[in-house]
């Protein structure tokens, strides 16, 4: 699919250990981008949402489905539960 | 056309009289202010060196003003503002300012409920808590 901007929030940030990336993938929605990233290292199965409920966002969109495309996107963020306020 | 909107995601602080004298110039028609402030507290069972609030500003800021345009097209208002920190902060630190005016007070208590709610849990910030014994990162109750 090319070359997208991965960033990580918070406790997922702190599990991967970076604050952003740039990734060569080819997955075409946010659940195989998840298990494709997981086969690069098992610090990415933190985003599989196990211990917490983990939200993303494609070009800055909030989505709540896994199956969401992600075809032509060029960011894709990952965080834990919202705490603001 | 609702354009009476002011929302930020800074790092520095608010100033309360600042921020109410550009909201008298733009609201002489409203009666009401209603100021609701978030500050840093103390926790119970450990003593906070300092909360640290991580956000992902852009998306928290078209986040926010979603939900303030939401909020003008449900109450009637003359006015909102929403700002929200992001960084380090100590004990009693602000964190969030959300003034709402109206006519009327219902509508502003009203508007700011509403948005203080949303913000709770759909705006992408992270607060840790840094304590003596302890740092943990927030969940939400």
């Amino acid at each position: 699919m090319g070359k997208v901007k991965l960033k990580y929030f918070s406790r997922i940030r702190e599990t991967i250990g970076k604050t952003s990336e740039l990734v060569e993938i080819k997955s075409t929605n946010i659940q195989d981008l998840i298990e494709e990233l997981q086969a690069m290292g098992e610090q990415y199965s933190v985003l599989k949402g196990r211990d917490f409920a983990v939200y993303s966002a494609v070009d800055q969109n909030i989505v709540t489905d896994v199956k969401t495309s992600i075809e032509g996107a060029t960011e894709i963020a990952f965080f834990p539960p919202m705490t603001g306020g | 056309m609702f354009n009476k909107i002011i929302v930020a995601v800074q790092k520095s602080d608010f100033d309360l009289n600042s921020e109410l004298e550009t909201l008298k110039l733009n609201t002489e028609k409203a009666g009401a202010v209603v100021i609701f402030v978030g500050k840093v507290r103390d926790l119970d069972d450990d003593n906070l060196r300092y909360l640290e609030i991580e956000s992902f500003e852009d998306l928290a800021k078209s986040q926010i003003k979603e939900i303030c345009d939401d909020a003008a097209n449900k109450w009637d208002l003359e006015f909102i503002l929403v700002k929200h920190r992001f960084g380090r902060l100590k004990i009693n630190d602000n964190i969030v300012l959300v003034i709402t005016s109206s006519k009327h007070r219902k509508n502003a208590y009203e508007a700011s409920e509403f948005i203080m709610e949303y913000l709770k849990s759909n705006v992408p910030f992270w607060k840790k808590e840094v304590a003596d014994k302890t740092q943990k990162w927030v969940e939400n109750s």
